[in-house]
Parts: C-alpha cells; structure tokens; sequence
C-alpha cells in the first residue's frame, strides 16, 4: 500500500436507503411513487424519505435550510462520526469542504421565484436569498462543525462527484489541507423531474410499476454522500480505500487515456459510474481491464442522482467489494466525457 | 531556485467589462478613472439602484442554447486564447466561476406550473441553469476537451477557480487551464441583494467611512494558466507568476463576514507563505471591497492583521468602484487588473473614496493613480458562506 496516498476514512449518507453511517447493507432499492406534488398518472422516483436531522445530528439546525443543506450536514457529521475523527484534537484550520451539485439549493431557488411570481421582484425574502446560493451546503458544514480550511463547491457535467473527489484530493497531495469532507449531492424538485420529463429523458420504469435493473435508464433520485479523506492513515482509522492517480475529460480518446492511467497495472474490480450509461458496454471497460476483473455495474439509485451520483456509485461499490485489491472507477457520458480514478480497496 | 514544473504562469487574459470586450479597453478605462456605473430603473418594476451593463455583448452561433453568463464566458475565453498559439489548447483544463449561471434565462412564471413553461419554450432555456454549463460552453466554444468544472463560491468564486486551476497543473493533469469567472445582470440576484438591504442607490463608496452598499455589474475574465516550464517550451509571453494561492472560510457566519478578520487574514497569509514573500514585498493588494458596512471593516481589520509589521502601510483598493461587483466574475476580473496593475506599475485608486475608514497600517488609494513599480501585488476576494481567497501574483521580471 503507497502511503502517500489519500484514503476514504469515513463515510455518510442521506440516500434512499435513509441517513446512514458507514456501508450500505440494504438490498438493491426501488423507485417511490411521487407524492409531493400533483403528477398526472404514476410518476416515480428514488426519492429520500423526510426524518428529522437533529434526530442524528444533535443541535443541527435546519428548519430554513433547503434539503440539500441539511442533508450535508447530516451526511458530513455521520462521516465523521464513522472515521472517529476527534476534530477538538484537530487543526481546523486545515480541513476542508468540498461539495459537488449539479443544480445546487434548487428547492430554495424555486421558492425564491414562487415570492417574486406571488409578490414581484420587489417582494422576495430576504432569508430565502442566501439560501439559494450554490455553495450554502458546504458553508453550513463549516459553519456547524468550525472547519475554517478551504471550502469549495464544484459542479461538472456528468462527473461532478468525482471532479470534487479528485480535486480534494489534489488539495490533500499539495499540502493545503490535511482532512478534506467530500460531498455529493441534489435534491429532486417538481420542477427537476419536469424538466426531464418534458425533455423526454424518464425511463419507462417511471411510468409503471415494473422492478427496475441496474440498466433500466434514468429514474431520477436525489440524496447527499460525503466522505472524509485524509492525507494520512491515522492509527485509529479504519479506510476503506485509497485514492490513487485519476482523470477525467469532456471529450478525447478515453480508451486511450484510460489504457494510459492503468499502464500493466490492472484492476481486479471495476466500478461503473455516471448517469445511466452502463461504462462496461459504453466504453468498453471490458477490454480494458483484466478477463478477471469484476465489474460493478452502474446502480440506478446512484445514476439517478445525475452529475452527483459519482459518490453513491462508490459507497456502493465499497459496500458490495469482493475483498481487497485494485480497483477503477470508470464512467463515460453520452457525449464522449470519461472519468477514470484508481483505487485501492481496504 | 525556480521549479519551472511547479512554477504558474499566467501567458493570456480574456476580459469581457462594461468596458468592452478586451483587456486593454479594461485597462484604458480603469486607467482614466471611467467609472461605468450608471443608473437604471428598467431592470424590474420598482428597482431604483445603480448598476454596470455589457452593452454590445458578441453574437455567437446558436445563442439561444446559451444563457446570457454562458456567452460572457464564451467571449472571454475566446479572448484569453486569441494569442494562444498551442498545438495543447485542445487538451486544457476549464474551471469557470459563476454564482448566477443560467438565472438569467428563467422567470418566475416557472413556479407556476413548471411542465407548461418548459413545452412553451423554457425547455431549452432552462436547459442553461446548471452552473456546469458556464465551464462546458467554453469547452463547446473553443472545442476543448479536456476537464471542465465549474465553481460555485459565491463571491469568493472567480479567484478560488484560479486557485483549483493552479492545482490542477500542479498534479500535471492538463497542460494548460483556462480559469476565471462570469456573472451577468439578472434581476434574481438583484431582487435578492436589494431584499438584503445590500444594495447603494447611488455608486458605490467602498471603504468610505459613509458607504452605503454595494452595486451589481456584470462580467467575465478568463486567465489561461501553465507551467513556467510548458510556457517556456512553447515560448509563451509570460504576463504574470501566479507565486502563490489560499481558500480559508470564516465558519462564522451564513453572510456576515467574521468582523475581526480573522479568517481573510490567515488565507491572506497563507498566500504569502506559499508565494514565499514577506509582508513588506507585496506593493499593493486589490481588495474585496464592497462597499457594504460590515465587509469594508472587516477586511480593513484582516489587512492590519496579515500584513501586521510592515514597515509601511499596505497600499489597498477596491476597483469595484468602477464597475460595481460582478459577483462570480469578480475575483477573476480582479485578478486580471492586479496583473495590469503590476505590468503597468500603475495603483489604480478608488474612486469616491473621501472620508476612508481609519486605519495606520492601511495606505487607502484614492485621488490621483499612483505610478510606481510594482514587482508583486495580491488579489483578495470574499464571499456568503464565509470563504476567501487570495492570490499573489508577481512580475515576471522580478
């Protein structure tokens, strides 16, 4: 094991599968009939259940927050919580956020547009308007657990999870942090699913009742993962993998640059992420790792998550291993993008 | 001994201002004290307040399938490579800032009733929200191909791109990174800074014992950065070292920022330490500066605190008193004057700046531009949510 790699130490979660520490034992999960707004007909989702975050969090406050605020700071206390990190031992100065969206606070962005459609421009609520910005989530984590490093909300298509993974692990190499929370994140809104919908993008499984494979499209979800990396392995810490080299493109030859990454050094165990798009026919991984090698394919709770899916794809894959070894998390978009990440698996 | 593989250079800038499109329109601007605030009432029934417009914005092909930031961007990035002559470019690394994204393509008459505003022609617009797409356009426009994130840190945005950025080619991932921000007007942020009470009627007065608040403009700058050793293998001009990068955050409050300072300070340092310079090398800092009360004085106190032993005071402007603040565009559009600042020796002032919060250790800039060389300077930015960033950036001469 290099021990100069980064390594995932603690894990949380605000899934479908409800706000969890650590893996994911819970059998594979099926999308929920919406109930939250009128639809016309049976429209499903991988939806999180409502539960009361100070419930798990004690003295988190979230009654104004949107969702996705509150789940980071459950999802991030809860990793914490699982890697036994003793932040009043810790610098804080040194430890940092960093949290990947695709659509940001959107519900709070909605109903700042529901008090200008109600009351015009001139009328809209003032708490609601910070609430709305993008980076909200990551600085409520900070703000609640006294983290004073960097604090960085990124976005990317298709990959933003895993851009937010490799740039914080970037951080941790360059020395300008030596803890890092990951997140990962959205919330699925009325106006969300609608989009898709009209964009003609739902799975047929959103229709109808029929279970849902791994390969049955795009069911939309929502939910937040976080993941806390260290540049070093504490004594006390448990890691579940380490991060090695990664890229990823919006464009190019990723068979290519894939083979490249890998050189001779081939996984056991390949991990499929993205939004939908199964990597193992898409890229294909198959000729590119060992005839061996194992391939998780894509989940569709996590795939639903979309651009921010990237981290439920992974807590995933750790939570289902085949043991220890050489692992690739491998995704490609529909419009040529890729993202490759070596990893150790503890 | 320079590493020329960790060494960061700065070999283009891409400017889109009220002042035009292009650096040196900025420049020329900034450098006869053209303030480009005026006022304006159209923006949405009942807004009176002052503001800076992009007036001719370039056409672009399929305009409709981006929003108003998206083309800011796209031009800007256009013209940071316009002397980029490298066969690479095709490859590079894109982080673009944006707090507004594609806000500015979407009206309230979405809450009611989502599906029908999308099938009467919001689909597409829509389809521009996600902040993702400021970074994936400029890959689009400039058939880019490589990594391409957005960053979403509120004000602090424009420079901590520049900071991830930086980091990317440190890891050696891409050989060039086109870095910067861009925000355009909206009447959502407007409505939401005007809610808060954050908002001057009149222009701006930042770090005026009597300002009032802050005003909107709109913007992008775009940085294309390298290795001192990819610059020099390709005989770039090299305009700026980019010596040294932080990101702290306060962890004090939502949107107030910390009032002593505290957090600004140590990122301020921190830049310093990375920049490996002492607090009496750096010749002026391009501030944050709103002009609202509670961010001017606490920045005044982050500066007396970092630069805490100078031997004279430090040289601080805000230069949003000429174009107001363009939120996620901010940090990179001043990063991009702290350069000129530094290639012209030129210490541009804040304008309106009359009765100055009191401070011994702070030279505020204000009157006349001040002429003199200037080896190194540093950008600060600071945002909601308690971030901040600085970035030193020195002559690559020096």
């Amino acid at each position: 094991m290099n021990m100069n790699l980064p390594v995932i130490t603690g894990i949380g979660s605000v899934t479908p599968y409800g706000p969890l520490g650590g893996l994911i034992s819970a059998a594979p999960l099926q999308p929920g009939a919406i109930t939250d707004w009128t639809t016309s007909g049976l429209r499903r989702a991988f939806l999180v259940e409502p539960f009361h975050p100070a419930g798990i969090v004690p003295g988190v406050k979230t009654r104004r927050l949107d969702r996705l605020s509150a789940w980071a700071l459950v999802a991030a206390s809860l990793a914490l919580q699982d890697a036994g990190v003793d932040l009043s031992v810790m610098d804080r100065s040194r430890i940092a956020v960093f949290l990947a969206s695709g659509l940001g606070c959107v519900e709070l962005t909605e109903a700042f547009y529901q008090s200008a459609a109600t009351n015009g421009w001139a009328g809209t609520d003032p708490i609601t308007f910070p609430e709305t910005l993008g980076n909200s989530p990551a600085s409520h984590v900070a703000l609640f657990h006294d983290l004073r490093g960097p604090n960085v909300t990124v976005s990317s298509k298709n990959f933003a999870a895993e851009s937010a993974l490799l740039q914080a692990a970037s951080l941790l190499r360059h020395g300008q942090a030596d803890l890092a929370i990951v997140l990962a994140g959205d919330t699925l809104t009325q106006a969300v699913y609608e989009w898709y919908e009209v964009a003609d993008l739902l799975a047929p499984a959103c229709f109808n009742n029929e279970p849902v494979t791994s390969a049955d499209g795009f069911i939309p979800g929502e939910g937040m993962v976080a993941m806390v990396l260290e540049s070093a392995i504490r004594p006390a810490a448990h890691p579940y993998a380490a991060l090695g080299s990664g890229r990823w493109a919006a464009g190019g030859d990723a068979r290519a640059s894939v083979r490249q990454l890998l050189g001779d050094d081939l996984p056991d165990f390949t991990i499929c992420t993205g939004t939908g798009a199964p990597c193992a026919s898409s890229l294909p991984a198959r000729d590119l790792v060992s005839e061996d090698s194992l391939i998780y394919p894509a989940q569709a709770v996590a795939a639903g998550m979309g651009d921010a899916g990237g981290l439920l794809h992974l807590l995933l894959a750790l939570s289902n291993r085949p043991g220890r070894g050489k692992a690739l998390l491998l995704g490609r978009s529909a419009h040529g993008g890729y993202v490759a990440l070596r990893l150790e698996l503890f | 001994m320079i590493d020329a593989q960790k060494t960061i250079v700065v070999t283009g800038i891409g400017v889109v201002s009220p002042y035009g499109v292009g650096l040196s329109r900025l420049q020329a601007g900034m450098l006869a004290g053209e303030c480009c605030l005026t006022p304006a009432t159209e923006l949405y029934p009942g807004f009176h307040g002052t503001v800076a417009t992009i007036n001719a914005l370039p056409a672009f092909a399929e305009e409709h399938r981006y929003s108003r930031t998206d083309r800011l961007a796209m031009a800007a990035a256009r013209d940071a490579v316009a002397d980029v002559n490298c066969d690479t470019l095709r490859e590079s690394g894109i982080v673009m800032a944006s707090t507004v994204a594609g806000l500015t393509e979407i009206d309230p008459e979405i809450s009611r009733g989502p599906a029908a505003w999308y099938r009467n022609g919001g689909l597409a617009r829509a389809a521009s929200y996600p902040v993702s797409r400021v970074a994936a356009s400029v890959g689009e426009h400039l058939e880019i191909q490589g990594p391409a994130c957005a960053v979403s840190v509120a004000c602090a945005s424009g420079a901590i791109a520049v900071a991830l950025g930086a980091n990317m080619l440190l890891d050696g991932a891409v050989p060039i990174v086109l870095a910067g921000g861009s925000d355009a007007l909206c009447p959502f942020t407007l409505s939401g800074f005007n809610s808060l009470q954050a908002l001057d009627p009149e222009p701006c007065r930042p770090f005026d014992q009597n300002r009032n608040g802050l005003n909107i403009g709109e913007g992008a700058a775009v940085l294309v950065l390298e290795t001192l050793a990819h610059a020099k293998q390709r005989d770039a001009r090299i305009l700026a070292v980019l010596r040294g990068w932080a990101m702290t955050n306060d962890a004090s409050h939502p949107t107030a920022p910390q009032k002593d300072g505290i957090g600004l300070a140590a990122c301020i340092q921190r830049a310093l330490e990375m920049a490996s310079c002492n607090v009496d090398e750096v010749g002026y800092v391009n501030a944050h500066g709103t002009g609202t009360p509670l961010n001017d004085i606490a920045e005044t106190h982050a500066y007396e605190r970092a630069f805490h032993g100078r031997r004279r005071p430090i040289p601080v402007s805000s230069t949003k008193s000429y174009f107001g603040h363009c939120l996620g565009a901010a940090g990179a559009l001043e990063a991009a004057i702290t350069i000129t600042a530094i290639q012209a020796g030129a210490l541009y002032p804040t304008l309106r700046l009359t009765d100055p919060i009191e401070s011994d250790q702070v030279d505020w800039l204000r009157g006349e531009l001040r002429r003199q060389p200037l080896p190194m300077a540093m950008s600060v930015s600071a945002g909601f949510g308690g971030s901040n960033a600085a970035l030193v950036f020195g002559s690559h001469r020096a």
